[in-house]
């Protein structure tokens, strides 16, 4: 590999397993507690297990991000034999992860790592990553990744706004649903926010509507599909879009344990990079 | 009897981290208590004790006799375990006193009071962006008390930390009067009052002379002012708007927007590049904000978010749709509801103003006048949900100055489909248009009991039969509302739907309930279904198909 410096992000990426292997992309698992037993998301805990576990447990895990020293552990071991490293993470509007990333940084010396929030989450993060790891130098991928951040989106469908709600990420008011009926919640992540885009009822017209949505942001450099726990609907919106954008590349990929406490299961995303 | 220490050396402070992390175990919750904000999110005693104990976790094995050995264990867990902010910082105030007593093996009064002083340097170096009030500041006078007890003759190492435990407890109760969040909420910083606590739980170990640790956590506990999350009121005012925007223009320069806007609020950020420029501002006023900045360029992705809406979600757990929160396009929404579930549906929607009414008590055109006219906005959606209502409501646009549209909504599923298409920051005309579609696109099945023996739509009828209408037309005729529920989702062709919401009047009993409940689901099993306690007269069920 001719690429002199490393590319890190963490677990809520949902980088796919082919990326991190051909791009060698470093990446830190954030942590989900059950009780008092703590996992590494993807690590100790893969993502089937982690939604047995969910659906089984009384009491709601909860998540939390790497350690500043964990991060700097990381770093040490790159810059072993890496001249820098740039280090992109779930938006810092979500998560200490890219802050405990800076404070990690700063404690090694001697070292560049370019610390990226990037205001998002899931598949858009392994975009910036994948952008980052075909840059030639250190500085080109900076430029190109903090280009690009402004550009992230992920259109979320969310079965229940409980875990959510439960995390403290969102309110239902928030989210312009009331209390009383069970609506389906279209959200929005972009420009470090969640936002609501749409609310309806049935489950099939949200999918229609996050598709419309979708559509309507056109043109896109990247754009993929994640579910938790939804393969066959997150195959058949990846179909739909690849008849509608011949030749693209949509990849499919799984909310892993960290985020799926937050999404809950049954979670549908429509995750893009705006050109 | 005190135990008598000339100075800090390795397995001294390893007792003083221990007692430390003894009392703030005994005590977290206490600091767990303090949490401020309207939200739920991480318990700062939780993250510093879980913080404590991973720093402790590795100075437990160590027989090291220098200090300095022992802080860097310290600091290197704390920075391994660190949780949340003020975990975080708390790491970082364990890194500046490690590399403080650097090289040493032991400590006196004097270099104990620096190495306080230093951790305290270190930790608002750590920081982007220091606020007072908070475990920074505790810390910071922690260690000035620490600095004046030390330059005093008759300084010892149990009053040094002594004077650091007494000078970060007046330092928390003094954090009140630093940050208006505390204040308001009547409560001391969280993250500060741990860090009290861990100076507290050092002093102990010099105190005591029994080295059982345990006992110390049943020691009584610190007064701390109680703040359970429920029992903060709203300040007057609230707590503003959280106002965001990008300006774009020519040569902005953001020490100067930066200094206007912090006149109209707090919390402000304004970050960016002489052509683009982030502002970020809580205020009770954000049309001035906009004004303000709107003289510098153009903005752009305004965003104004009502903070006392979220807080207001958990004084009442009934909080509607984004109430509070001014709407973009500017448009209010009526709607004609009986039955006290409904009504909650329909105000738990964003619906403005309720007028009482519907199937026999059919509301006047008064009373929509008077509702539509309480919206505080100048356009106004009504929604007469009821058949027999949409020809007094059709009078209410001749009647006022404000712009009335009717959507012709014949029933409450109609009325439901509508309002939860209706999205505030879409136009009037574009919102007209969605809402009634999504009217259209919705089945209502009606089930009441017939008032007099009739013969309709070719189904013969005597009185107090049930009878099943499916949009307003006498489909069925029975017995039993299960049987007529049945037979009308048969009719509709239940492969074309998803979702069955069931609004169940105040005539139907539990048993009635739970009956037809189980039997639309054996019946078809395809069909989600919802029930809603919907406390309507006269119709024991209104179902709605979609």
């Amino acid at each position: 590999m001719s690429r002199t410096f490393a590319v890190v992000t963490d677990s809520t990426a949902d980088l796919p397993d082919q990326w991190r292997d051909r791009y060698g992309i470093e990446v830190v698992p954030l942590k989900v507690l059950f009780g008092k037993e703590t996992f590494r998301d993807g690590v100790d805990m893969n993502n089937d297990e982690f939604f047995r576990r969910l659906a089984a447990s009384s009491s709601l895990p909860t998540t939390s991000a790497p350690s500043p020293g964990e991060f700097a552990e990381v770093y040490r071991r790159l810059a072993q034999d890496h001249d820098g490293c740039i280090s992109i993470h779930i938006g810092a509007q979500l998560s200490a992860t890219a802050e405990a990333a800076r404070v990690g940084a700063s404690s090694v010396e001697g070292f560049a790592v370019n610390v990226i929030d990037s205001q998002s989450v899931s598949m858009p993060v392994a975009f910036l990553c994948r952008i980052a790891a075909e840059c030639e130098s250190l500085d080109v991928a900076t430029e190109a990744v903090r280009d690009r951040v402004p550009k992230t989106r992920v259109l979320a469908l969310l079965d229940t706004l409980r875990y959510l709600e439960m995390g403290g990420r969102l309110s239902r008011a928030q989210a312009m649903i009331g209390t009383m009926l069970d609506l389906k919640p279209l959200l929005l992540v972009a420009n470090a926010e969640i936002k609501p885009v749409d609310r309806v009822r049935t489950r099939s017209r949200a999918i229609s509507r996050m598709v419309d949505y979708f559509k309507n942001d056109l043109p896109v450099e990247h754009v993929g599909v994640v579910h938790a726990q939804a393969p066959d609907e997150a195959e058949q919106i990846a179909v739909a879009l690849r008849k509608d954008l011949p030749g693209r590349e949509v990849t499919v990929g799984q909310i892993g344990c960290v985020l799926g406490t937050h999404t809950g299961p049954k979670a549908l995303g429509l995750v893009y990079l705006k050109n | 009897m005190a135990v008598k220490v000339s100075g800090v050396d390795g397995q001294v402070f390893k007792r003083a981290l221990l007692g430390s992390l003894t009392w703030l175990a005994g005590n977290h919750e206490e600091v767990n208590r303090l949490n401020v904000f309207p939200v739920p999110d991480g318990d700062t005693g939780t993250n510093m004790l879980l913080t404590l104990q991973s720093a402790v976790e590795d100075v437990k094995e160590s027989n090291a006799a220098e200090v300095s050995k022992i802080a860097k264990l310290a600091s290197h867990g704390s920075l391994m375990g660190a949780r949340g902010n003020s975990g975080v910082i708390l790491s970082q105030i364990f890194r500046g006193f490690a590399r403080a007593v650097e090289g040493k093996s032991s400590l006196t009064p004097t270099e104990l009071a620096a190495a306080f002083e230093e951790a305290a340097n270190a930790a608002y170096r750590a920081v982007n962006k220091p606020t007072e009030g908070t475990i920074l500041t505790v810390a910071r006078e922690a260690g000035r008390a620490a600095a004046t007890a030390a330059s005093g003759p008759d300084a010892t190492v149990p009053s040094v930390i002594a004077a650091a435990a007494a000078g970060a407890r007046a330092a928390v109760l003094k954090t009140p009067s630093q940050l208006q969040i505390l204040r308001d909420a009547g409560v001391v910083d969280a993250g500060g009052f741990g860090l009290q606590l861990i100076l507290e739980g050092m002093l102990k170990t010099f105190e005591e002379s029994d080295p059982s640790f345990a006992a110390l956590a049943d020691v009584k506990k610190p007064a701390a002012i109680p703040a359970a999350q429920v029992a903060l009121d709203l300040p007057e005012g609230g707590w503003g708007y959280c106002t965001e925007f990008l300006i774009e223009g020519t040569n902005l320069d953001t020490e100067l927007i930066r200094g206007q806007i912090e006149s109209l609020g707090n919390s402000v950020l304004v970050v960016g590049e002489p052509e683009l420029v982030k502002v970020h501002v809580h205020t009770d006023d954000p049309t001035s904000v906009i004004n303000l900045a709107g003289g510098f360029g153009k903005l752009l992705k305004l965003n104004v978010g009502d903070m006392s809406t979220q807080h207001r979600r958990i004084l009442e757990s009934e909080g509607g749709a984004g109430d509070g929160v001014p709407r973009p396009n500017g448009v209010g929404l009526a709607a004609v509801v009986a039955g006290r579930g409904l009504v909650d549906i329909f105000r738990g929607l964003g619906v403005d103003a309720i007028i009482q009414g519907g199937q026999t008590m059919n509301p006047s055109t008064q009373d929509m006048l008077t509702a539509i006219e309480s919206v505080p906005y100048e356009e106004v959606f009504l929604l007469p949900n009821n058949g027999n209502v949409v020809a007094a409501a059709k009078q209410v646009p001749g009647l006022t100055s404000k712009k009335v549209h009717v959507i012709e909504t014949h029933s409450v599923p109609q009325g439901v489909s509508a309002v939860v298409a209706f999205r505030p920051e879409r136009p009037a005309n574009e919102n007209l248009r969605a809402m009634k579609a999504e009217a259209e696109r919705v089945q209502t099945i009606e089930v009441t009991h017939a008032v007099r023996d009739t013969r309709s739509n070719g189904v013969k009828v005597k009185k107090g039969d049930v009878i099943g209408l499916i949009n307003d037309r006498l489909e069925f005729a029975g017995g039993d509302y299960s049987e007529v529920v049945k037979q009308a989702l048969g009719k509709l062709g239940p492969d074309s739907y998803e979702l069955v919401t069931v609004y169940r009047g105040e005539q139907a009993s539990d048993d009635e309930m739970k009956k037809l409940e189980s039997e639309i689901r054996s019946e078809y099993p395809g069909l989600e279904v919802e029930v809603q306690h919907g406390g309507q007269h006269h119709y024991p069920f209104i179902l709605s198909v979609e």
